[in-house]
């Protein structure tokens, strides 16, 4: 590991310069179960290191405000998982902390980190994308909040700028039920990265939104507002149509190693098969409780 | 069959016949399930393996190698490394004897540093020494290393190809006929005519077996300091011995002058068997006059151990019974760059081939071939489950061409016991038929399966040691108490607990008043190897002959006591039996060693010789023998593959610890399972390993376990190691992949002939289902 400056600011605002000064140089460390393997690696070799743990405003914590849930930026997967509002409200980003890694990998490894990290397999992405989440951001003019379809560029690559980190990541809490799921591929059933995520969010008026990853550079999210992908009794031949161009924007790539592209499309449609049936299968669920 | 003893007879009320309950139970005699020796500090942390040992004014090393396989060395420039705080020095080919020193268990033919050229991804041009681990890391990745890339050969076509590149200097084997090709060696064996043979039925298949490695947890580590006139080694090796010879031949040193410490190592599974950087350490430990060490990260340990690849053509004649009429195998190993024992692996692997039964004419053939990869060595199974798995899924071929039960066919034709099944070899040594009869019925053979699910069944055999020699010592102090020296490593395997059990049974001593001392050949008497299977046989036996010459001391003594004749005195299992009365060990030890007090001393020696016509060097000591019977269910839509049912059952003669066979078992099981299901070797281009270390190299966890996992054993007595036990622990490997593959095969149609059975590669195969 190369050596490097290591910065524990105790405020926002500290961070906020730290980041700004260094501008590349600098990488942040949140539970560091990415950033470390890459520091080992020597991929990254930032010069300055600088921790988020001990800022006060960036205390881990799940709470609701104004008809949205606010998660901090450090929230561990672990927690994520447990949290019954989420479970209820967000089932698919429940399910989606819970398969991040292992064990040891959860009680780590946050919710921040794993969208800016930007994986194009990170697991959360496709929840959140469905769930119509809110990135917030601090940065050197303020505060901003982009929402996340505009979040991922590619691989790597946010549209986070010189001097920001991310504070937040919110969920505006759904005014009807909306049966949700989250589904992946992954080479054994022990933890593993995914070679195709996806996740289906089907809601009471009908619209389903599709997002998936690891089959392109960037996470996608695709919607339905026609209500015929949810319908049982549409025709089967217009559903297809439908699902095959909802899937569209994958385009996986021939040099992985953890799954052809043809494999990738493959179960990308069985997974979007599977997810639509699930979600919906949830949503009736979640509608016969109300 | 002894009363009660096979898993596949009835048996005692209460426990499965054969089964050890999940906790360890019992005083610690043979036969019972004692707590494992040594077990608490393995699983607390408390063990000290090699990396975790430090001596004072350590230097740290660390490998340089290039992001290639094969490559011209063109310059190696450390100016940069050279500004690091903390480097010490750099280690290159130059800076070794003239001619480079090579060694290797079969062929002299590894050099302590790479020469010239490298000849695999991972074979290290440089070695760094610094002061801390960081420093030497760091250094390591300054050295700038010119290379020019060299065609180079990755698979067995392409290795056979005559226009290949030599993967070995020819100058190492002269007056090999061989010399100006990538084989290696051929090995035949071979018995009737295969070509006069006539059968109803042909069935020629070629199947493949991945390149995988062994994966211990415990990294592989070598601490190396001068120590007076000698040196001291720490290596987690599983051939102490051999490794003090190889460095004492190299270094030019009495074998007395080289004490190697092998402190427990964290797994094996046979890569830890050979030297491999010891020599390359010693060499900077001496430059430096320092101790100096070596801990290797996992991605070089897969630079360093993998088990041999395979291709393998089967050509199976039946009867229309489903009688084999001849078996002819063409098995083509992919062996690394350099020999290590491979060529061992691929001749012993591949020579019962034809499995455990009546096979009239057979013909194998056998090539180690050459190649620019890592080193391959022994691994758990020896070369076996690669030919195991095209023969067997070959049998099942036939067998459904043929209309024959699968089960129905392979007792048909199960040798018997006593049957010269390989004629020129140990005869069938186990009523294997138990074995396979109890497997069929744990998982319930012929009964109706739910659509998309399949049953499987496999057996598997290997020739235990063909040669053997071990030593130990035992004393039996005044108290009663027992030091047991015996130069096995116990990797994990529990070699401790059954010498311990050993020891405890015949000399009446409680186990937790037993010592095990392994692991310093300066103190521990000679043995040869722990690879085979062999050291509850071996080394059990030279433990208990230890012991009976103790006793043999104790009935003299009693004799004197008790003013009788010896003659008239026994002792047996711990205890003192005169004409009259009994006695227990220490009312005859205490009184007849007398005011000084002092010890009895028990040497005890196993020797199994070479039988130079032998094929082997030697017949079997012993069979293997497993039978293996899965339940899959196969998701059609995504070829995910779940093993529902999942039964092996082993003959092992006498299970010394029941608990510690079915560890075994299960344990082989589940590694088998990681070559079956998802384990291989991924290059590039240049023959760079793509998936180097843990995230793109899959092995099984927990959750990729069968639903349920059941292990029996069969236990007739009739082994050659103490209380008729055989060897263990490889048997449950051999045929996972086969058993697997058949229920897969059942459960879709569709025979895949490539391991591993992925899903992608289930799925690929269920597309192009006709
Ligand atoms: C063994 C293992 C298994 C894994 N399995 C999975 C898996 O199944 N699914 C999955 O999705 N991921 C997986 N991961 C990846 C990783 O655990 C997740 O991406 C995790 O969420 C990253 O969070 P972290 O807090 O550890 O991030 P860190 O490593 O601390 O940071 C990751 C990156 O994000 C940046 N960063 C972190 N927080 C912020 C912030 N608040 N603002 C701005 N930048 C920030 C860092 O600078 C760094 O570049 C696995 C990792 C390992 C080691």
């Amino acid at each position: 590991m190369h050596a490097f400056s290591y910065e524990r600011p105790a405020t926002l605002a500290r961070a906020v310069a730290l980041l700004e000064a260094h501008g590349p140089e600098a990488r942040v460390l949140a539970g560091g179960t990415d950033l470390i393997i890459r520091l080992r690696d020597g991929s990254l070799a930032p010069t300055v290191v600088v921790d988020l743990k001990r800022i006060a405003e960036l205390e881990p914590g799940i709470r609701e405000a104004d008809g949205r849930l606010v998660i901090g930026a450090t929230t561990v997967m672990t927690d994520i998982a447990a949290d019954a509002r989420i479970r209820r409200r967000f089932e698919a980003l429940a399910e989606a902390a819970a398969v991040v890694g292992s064990v040891q990998i959860r009680n780590r490894a946050t919710l921040g980190g794993n969208i800016c990290n930007a994986s194009p397999a990170a697991d959360t992405a496709p929840a959140l994308l469905v769930h119509g989440a809110v990135v917030v951001i601090a940065g050197p003019s303020g505060s901003r909040r982009i929402p996340i379809d505009g979040w991922f560029v590619r691989s790597g690559v946010t549209t986070l700028g010189r001097g920001e980190l991310v504070t937040a990541i919110e969920l505006p809490l759904p005014a009807a039920p909306m049966g949700s799921v989250h589904l992946r591929r992954t080479r054994r059933r022990g933890h593993d990265l995914a070679s195709v995520t996806l996740c289906c969010g089907v809601d009471a008026s009908g619209v389903t939104r599709l997002a998936y990853g690891s089959v392109g550079p960037r996470p996608v999210l695709a919607v339905d507002a026609t209500g015929v992908l949810a319908d049982r009794d549409a025709a089967p031949d217009a559903r297809t149509g439908l699902l095959e161009r909802m899937l569209a924007e994958a385009t996986p790539s021939a040099r992985s190693m953890r799954a052809s592209p043809d494999y990738r499309l493959a179960m990308l449609r069985v997974l979007a098969r599977r997810g639509v049936d699930i979600a919906t299968a949830r949503l009736a669920a979640a509608e016969g409780r109300r | 069959m002894s009363a009660g003893m096979s898993a596949a007879a009835g048996a005692a009320p209460g426990a499965a016949p054969g089964t050890a309950t999940g906790t360890a139970t019992g005083s610690g005699r043979v036969g019972d399930s004692p707590r494992r020796v040594g077990g608490h500090d393995r699983v607390t942390g408390l063990q000290r393996y090699v990396a975790d040992l430090h001596l004072p004014d350590e230097l740290h090393a660390r490998l340089v190698t290039v992001p290639v396989a094969r490559a011209r060395i063109v310059t190696i420039d450390a100016s940069a490394a050279e500004r690091v705080p903390g480097f010490r020095f750099v280690m290159t080919a130059a800076d070794l004897p003239q001619p480079m020193p090579r060694f290797g268990p079969q062929f002299r033919d590894r050099p302590v540093i790479a020469v010239g050229e490298t000849k695999y991804h991972g074979d290290p041009v440089a070695a760094v020494a610094a002061d801390t681990r960081d420093a030497a890391e760091e250094a390591a990745g300054l050295v700038r290393v010119d290379y020019e890339e060299l065609p180079a050969a990755f698979t067995v076509a392409a290795a056979l190809d005559p226009a290949a590149p030599l993967v070995q200097d020819p100058s190492l084997r002269p007056n090999d006929p061989l010399v100006g090709t990538n084989v290696l060696r051929e090995h035949r064996v071979g018995w009737g005519d295969v070509e006069a043979a006539v059968a109803d039925l042909v069935v020629e298949q070629r199947y493949t077996f991945p390149m995988v490695t062994h994966f211990a947890i415990e990294p592989h580590a070598y601490i190396v300091a001068p120590d007076g006139d000698g040196i001291a080694v720490w290596s987690s090796i599983q051939h102490p011995n051999w490794l003090q010879k190889v460095l004492a031949e190299l270094l030019r040193l009495p074998l007395s002058k080289v004490r190697v410490h092998s402190p427990d190592p964290g797994g094996g599974f046979g890569g830890k068997q050979h030297t491999k950087y010891e020599p390359l350490v010693a060499f900077m430990a001496l430059r430096a006059g320092r101790p100096v060490r070596l801990v290797l990260t996992l991605e070089e340990t897969f630079q360093a151990v993998r088990r041999a690849a395979a291709e393998v053509r089967v050509r199976t004649g039946f009867q229309s019974d489903g009688t084999l009429a001849f078996q002819d195998i063409e098995a083509n190993y992919l062996i690394g760059a350099y020999a290590d024992i491979a060529d061992r692996v691929v001749g012993k692997g591949s020579y019962p081939g034809c499995g455990p039964y009546r096979v009239p004419a057979a013909r194998i053939l056998a090539r180690s071939v050459l190649s620019h990869t890592v080193p391959s060595t022994a691994f758990r199974g020896f070369g076996n489950p690669q030919v195991n798995w095209a023969v067997e899924s070959n049998l099942d071929e036939g067998a459904r061409a043929l209309g024959i039960d699968r089960l129905e066919l392979r007792l048909r034709n199960l040798a018997r016991p006593g049957e010269a099944f390989i004629p020129f070899d140990t005869p069938c040594d186990g009523q294997w038929e138990q074995s396979v009869r109890r497997a069929a019925e744990l998982i319930g053979w012929g009964r109706p399966l739910p659509a998309g699910h399949g049953l499987g069944i496999a057996v598997g055999i290997k020739s235990g040691p063909t040669t053997g020699l071990s030593y130990a010592t035992v004393r039996l102090l005044v108290d009663g108490s027992v030091i047991v020296f015996a130069g096995t490593s116990d990797m994990g395997q529990g070699a401790r607990t059954v010498f311990a059990q050993i020891a405890a049974d015949e000399l009446g001593a409680p186990l937790d008043a037993v010592t095990v001392v392994m692991g310093d050949t300066a103190i521990v008497p000679y043995d040869q190897q722990t690879s085979a299977s062999r050291s509850t046989v071996l080394m059990g036996n030279a433990v208990l002959a230890a012991c009976r010459e103790i006793q043999g001391k104790l009935r003299a003594m009693a004799a004197r006591l008790h003013g009788l004749d010896e003659a008239t005195v026994m002792v047996d299992r711990g205890v003192v039996r005169l004409p009259e009365r009994e006695l227990t060990i220490l009312e005859v030890l205490v009184p007849g060693l007398g005011r000084l007090g002092g010890e009895l001393i028990g040497n005890g020696e196993m020797r199994k010789d070479a039988e130079p016509d032998h094929p082997l060097g030697g017949s079997a000591a012993f069979f293997e023998f497993n039978c293996t019977a899965v339940e899959a269910a196969v998701d059609e839509e995504t070829g995910d593959v779940t093993l529902v049912h999942y039964a092996t059952v082993s003959d092992v003669g006498k299970a010394i610890n029941p608990l510690q066979v079915r560890m075994q078992d299960e344990g082989a099981a589940i590694q088998g399972l990681g070559h079956t299901l998802m384990e291989h070797y991924i290059f590039d281009e240049s023959g760079r390993i793509r998936n180097l270390g843990a995230i793109d190299y899959r092995i099984p966890t927990s959750l990729d376990l069968p639903l349920e996992i059941v292990s029996e054993h069969v236990e007739n007595e009739d082994g050659p190691g103490p209380y008729g036990s055989k060897g263990m622990s490889e048997g449950a490997l051999l045929c996972v992949a086969s058993a697997v593959g058949a229920a897969v095969r059942d459960a879709t149609g569709v025979a895949i002939r490539d391991l591993p059975l992925t899903p992608e590669r289930v799925w690929r195969a269920l597309q192009e289902r006709p």
